[in-house]
């Protein structure tokens, strides 16, 4: 009511101005008839009626909100303020921009991969099926595992199991077979995840059952791309390797899949298995009213009968259990993310303390302005409150460019760097502008404001009204308490900042050393590329064998190749895992005597790679189906089950006591290969067994072919770029048509490999730099005002004969001082903030002499630079002008 | 700056004059003019109002859902802005009448009047 009163009294006002007249008038016309004059009779009326303005402005009073007219007064009044400072305003706005940007930056990836909820129904009751161990916490499933959690009715439902990678299937028929991303899940995955079905309908138990016939359900964005939205395509087949697949189903667009995919297809797992391969993931809801420690004890209790049945297939010390589906995907970026929101915490507060330093020169300057509105009857509080308004504009304004600001730059980072972090999608699409950001910028924005404003405007509102309005001209001095304070936050700034490079150098280092470690093979001109055998035609293992000799002898004749060759994996990507024995060494009550990472790969892997053999020999065509078992072990194997002995003497029986699909003899160790880091440049090399292709059992071919692809590795003798085109239609002929896809240099996967840790150092180091800037900005903005201040004093210096080396090291000293001080209050509190670093530096301790060195000599350089230009002007001093200043 | 107030021997306390205006307007919708001189002429010119002091009570009077107003033309062919009162401005005058009589009446008792 109030309000609608107060917005509409300007045309109220016009309306009322009108009534008057007409008032008037009609008043007029009485007058008239009572027989006086035209002029007269106006008169009268005019004097019966009284003022009218007088009328208007108490309709008007009456009208308006006082609260929100002293807002706008306030506004104006704060416009104008910085109007007449643009030099400060400009520079105070862009370092508040940068100040908020940053923070609405890392805000708004933390928002996306942290803060929003999965975008599924009810996701706090989502889980992941975990393995605990004493060490640590393990996410892959076997299928009598998910036998086992399907069972567990009444903490879970909807136990669902699904690809963790995707292997990668070839939509054939057509002109052109491409390669999309399939993937397996069971039939309750669609329920579990709530995935919108818009025609058709998703796998039933049966076709999810061994035999239970091709059936695909299609994603949104294959039907649209591939099938032209055609909705008849949903009862018909479509071409898979060859094989037919009836549609049943399309899922809606806006489905955010764990694992990005085009077409999902049933698992069809044989219950009955005693397979142990671990290669999918599971994921369940809880049952309504369950929480996640009954759900973990309930498991617990499983997992003892689950050791009955299967002896050895968990340690003695580890049972299942469940985490939530999104600490699963997010878990491990959390600590990482936060790091990096308080870095720019600190440097928001070194923007502020900046501001604030700027706003108290300012208000110096403004001593009489405040004294005369005092003395015309301001109260206190109105000052102040002018101040902050004036702070608060800049603050609000400063916040909108940081959120346009921290928009582009997070876009522009993620699309050049997504750190692999997960869930900000594609180039870092799904990290967008919500409410939740917004609020965040605009909280930040006003708190800023406060806080830098609010200082300046309680020292300037404690005006002595005399003694200021007695000063002459607009130069009085800053009292001693406000230099004090000033001198502090400068010293804050610089410790801040100190902090920040120290932390910016070891990430830098870190990355320094992982660029330094050798991943125990060539990567340079080498080609990779995944190549889809899901079809039928690779359950066995002669056929994959084929194609390798065949396509790896085309390679070889494209001009530039020097050597190619398969396998299942690759160097940097991780391996699958796998239990063996060492044939005749007692293993006391393990079940195995040990693990390892394992590859099947082709002859000549070694060699394309340039791994390099140690002892014994590499794999040859020779090591086929018809040859003994061979198998080829890396040195951290070989170092940690020989420390004495000779592993070219002994067989190693790989994978013991598995079912029919895996069964076979042991395998005579051939060789000794160097190490290759497979679990990341940071982790120490893990112990590896390599076995030839052509001699797998025809089960784990099968196996293998379903859920991973083959690799390719081209090695080249230039640039490997210029032989994609060649390559890959030589494989399409040796193969009968088959695409490849991930086509990657082996530098571009080794450059992937660090990617998060690139990604934390270059954030951290654009925050270090940022920090050193405004901390110099602040020392110099606080030595040239201080100069200024100190003329008249430069002055009389100078005209009594001073050195004009003395004054400047004056300047300098002042300078200084405050840097040493800052400098050694950000080494303390940097050492002891690093220990929050340590588990993401590699190769360099937290205490690192370098940064701790370096950092404080660069900061203070930077300091001596800034502090410099103000005191060289202190030099320039005209002692004549001076005096004369007032 | 205008002077804000007239001190005026004629001017009457707010309450009373928004209960005139109520009255004046029970006859039928009417304009400021006229209102002015109906006040003016049955109270005797006991009450000469300062005419321009009316509107302000009349814009109260309509943000408070007393009176409603809407432009007209006068008997003298005139633009006005014709009030007009509402059911509750009628429920008003009712209940600021019988609070107007029994406050008279008691000053009227404590000057020592025999209730009349």
């Amino acid at each position: 009511m109030g309000f609608q009163r107060y917005l509409n009294r300007e045309s109220k006002d016009r309306d009322l101005a009108e009534e008057i007249q007409s008032h008037l008038e009609h008043e007029a016309d009485r007058n008239l008839a009572r027989g006086l004059a035209d002029a007269e009779a106006r008169r009268q009326a005019r004097l019966k009626f009284g003022n009218p303005l007088a009328v208007r402005q108490r309709v008007w009073i009456y009208r308006s909100l006082p609260i929100v007219d002293g807002i706008f007064r306030d506004l104006r009044d704060a416009w104008r303020s910085l109007r007449r400072t643009p030099g400060l305003t400009i520079v105070a706005l862009l370092v508040i921009a940068l100040g908020i940007g940053v923070n609405t930056a890392v805000f708004s990836v933390v928002n996306t991969v942290l803060l929003q909820p999965l975008p599924y129904p009810d996701p706090q009751s989502l889980m992941r099926l975990v393995l605990f161990t004493p060490q640590r916490t393990l996410d892959g499933a076997s299928v009598p595992e998910f036998n086992l959690w399907r069972q567990q009715t009444g903490v879970l439902r909807d136990v669902a199991g699904y690809d963790t990678g995707g292997a990668g299937l070839n939509l054939t028929g057509g002109d052109h077979p491409i390669q999309v991303q399939g993937v397996h899940v069971t039939h309750d995955y669609f329920t579990l995840f709530g995935a919108p079905v818009i025609a058709g309908r998703t796998f039933t138990e049966a076709e999810d059952s061994p035999h239970g016939g091709n059936v695909v359900v299609l994603s949104y964005g294959l039907w649209k791309q591939r099938f032209g939205g055609d909705r008849k395509i949903v009862g018909r087949t479509v071409q898979i390797d060859n094989t037919p697949y009836l549609v049943v189903g399309i899922i809606g667009p806006r489905f955010v899949s764990d694992n990005p995919a085009d077409l999902w297809i049933p698992y069809q797992f044989d219950l009955t298995t005693h397979d142990m391969a671990h290669y999918f993931s599971v994921a369940a809801r809880l049952q309504p009213g369950v929480t996640i420690e009954q759900a973990n004890a309930q498991l617990k209790v499983a997992s003892d009968e689950f050791r009955r049945v299967m002896p050895n297939a968990i340690g003695p010390q580890n049972h299942y259990g469940v985490v939530t589906l999104k600490e699963a995907t997010v878990g491990d970026t959390r600590t990482p993310l936060l790091i990096l929101l308080c870095a720019v915490g600190l440097v928001l507060l070194i923007a502020c303390a900046n501001v604030a330093n700027l706003l108290l020169a300012k208000a110096s300057g403004r001593q009489r302005e405040f004294a005369t509105r005092a003395a015309l009857g301001a109260g206190r509080w109105q000052i102040i409150r002018q101040l902050l308004a004036e702070s608060l504009m800049l603050s609000l304004s400063g916040g909108l460019l940081g959120l346009l600001l921290g928009y582009t730059s997070v876009r522009l980072l993620l699309h050049v760097n997504d750190g692999d972090l997960p869930r900000v999608g594609e180039n870092g699409l799904a990290v967008s502008l919500d409410m939740r950001v917004l609020l965040f910028t605009f909280g930040v924005s006003v708190l800023t404001g406060i806080l830098f404003g609010l200082v300046p405007a309680v020292s300037a509102s404690r005006t002595n009204l005399v003694s200021n309005l007695n000063e002459s001209g607009t130069r009085t001095g800053t009292g001693f308490r406000s230099a004090n304070f000033r001198s502090a936050l400068v010293i804050t700034e610089i410790a801040l900042a100190l902090v920040l490079v120290v932390g910016s150098t070891l990430l830098i280092r870190t990355y320094l050393k992982l660029q330094g470690v050798d991943p125990g093979f060539d990567t340079h001109n080498t080609l990779t590329m995944a190549m889809s055998i899901s079809g039928g035609r690779f359950q066995t293992s002669d056929p994959v064998d084929q194609i390798i000799r065949q396509g790896t002898e085309r390679i070889k004749a494209v001009p530039g190749v020097v050597e190619a060759a398969a396998g299942n994996g690759l160097p940097l990507q991780g391996a699958f895992g796998m239990p063996f024995d060492i044939v005749g060494r007692a293993k006391g009550n393990a079940a195995f005597t040990g693990g390892a990472g394992y590859y099947s790969v082709s002859a000549n892997y070694f060699e394309a790679l340039k791994i390099p053999l140690l002892r014994g020999r590499t794999f040859t065509e020779r090591d086929n189906a018809s040859a003994p078992g061979v198998i080829i072990i890396n040195e951290a194997l070989a170092k940690q089950y020989w420390p004495n002995g000779d592993p070219l003497r002994d067989r190693l029986q790989k994978a013991p006591g598995s079912g029919p699909p895996f069964a076979e003899p042991p395998r005579q160790i051939v060789g000794i290969v160097g190490n290759t880091r497979d679990n990341g440049l940071d982790h120490n090399p893990f112990p590896t067994m390599y076995i030839p292709l052509a001699q797998m059992p025809d089960g784990e071919t099968a196996l293998n072919s379903r859920v991973a692809p083959l690799w390719w590795v081209v090695r080249t003798n230039s640039e490997p770029h210029a032989v994609v085109a060649q390559v890959t239609s030589a494989l399409r002929e040796a193969t009968g048509g088959l695409p490849v896809a991930h086509i990657r240099t082996m530098d571009e996967i080794d450059s992937l490999t660090v990617s998060r840790q690139r990604f934390n150092m270059l954030l951290l180091t654009v925050f270090g730099a940022s920090g050193l800037l405004l901390a110099a900005v602040g020392i110099y903005g606080l030595m040239a005002f201080s100069v200024e201040q100190r003329t008249q004093e430069l002055g009389i210096r100078m005209a009594m004969g001073a050195q004009t080396s003395h004054l400047r090291n004056m300047v300098l000293r002042q300078g200084m001082v405050l840097t040493v001080f800052g400098v050694a209050i950000g080494i303390g509190a940097a050492f002891w903030l690093t220990r929050f670093l340590a588990s993401f530096l590699f190769g360099v301790e937290k205490w690192d002499p370098l940064a701790f060195l370096l950092t404080p000599l660069l900061l203070s350089v930077v300091a001596l630079v800034a502090t410099w230009i103000p005191a060289v002007r202190a030099t320039r001093v005209d002692p004549m002008t001076a005096l004369r200043f007032e | 700056m205008a002077r804000n107030k007239t001190p005026d021997a004629g001017e009457i306390l707010q309450g009373t004059l928004d209960l005139l205006i109520l009255r004046t307007l029970i006859l039928g919708p009417a304009h400021g003019h006229t209102i002015a001189h109906s006040i003016e002429s049955t109270s005797e010119n006991a009450l000469e109002v300062e005419q321009g002091s009316l509107y302000p009570a009349l814009h109260r009077l309509e943000d408070r859902g007393l009176v409603s107003s809407e432009w007209g033309v006068s008997d003298n062919n005139r633009r006005a802005k014709f009030y007009r009162l509402t059911a509750k401005g009628h429920k008003e005058l009712a209940a600021a009448t019988s609070r107007w009589r029994r406050m008279t009446r008691a000053i009227g008792l404590i000057l020592g009047e025999s209730n009349g």
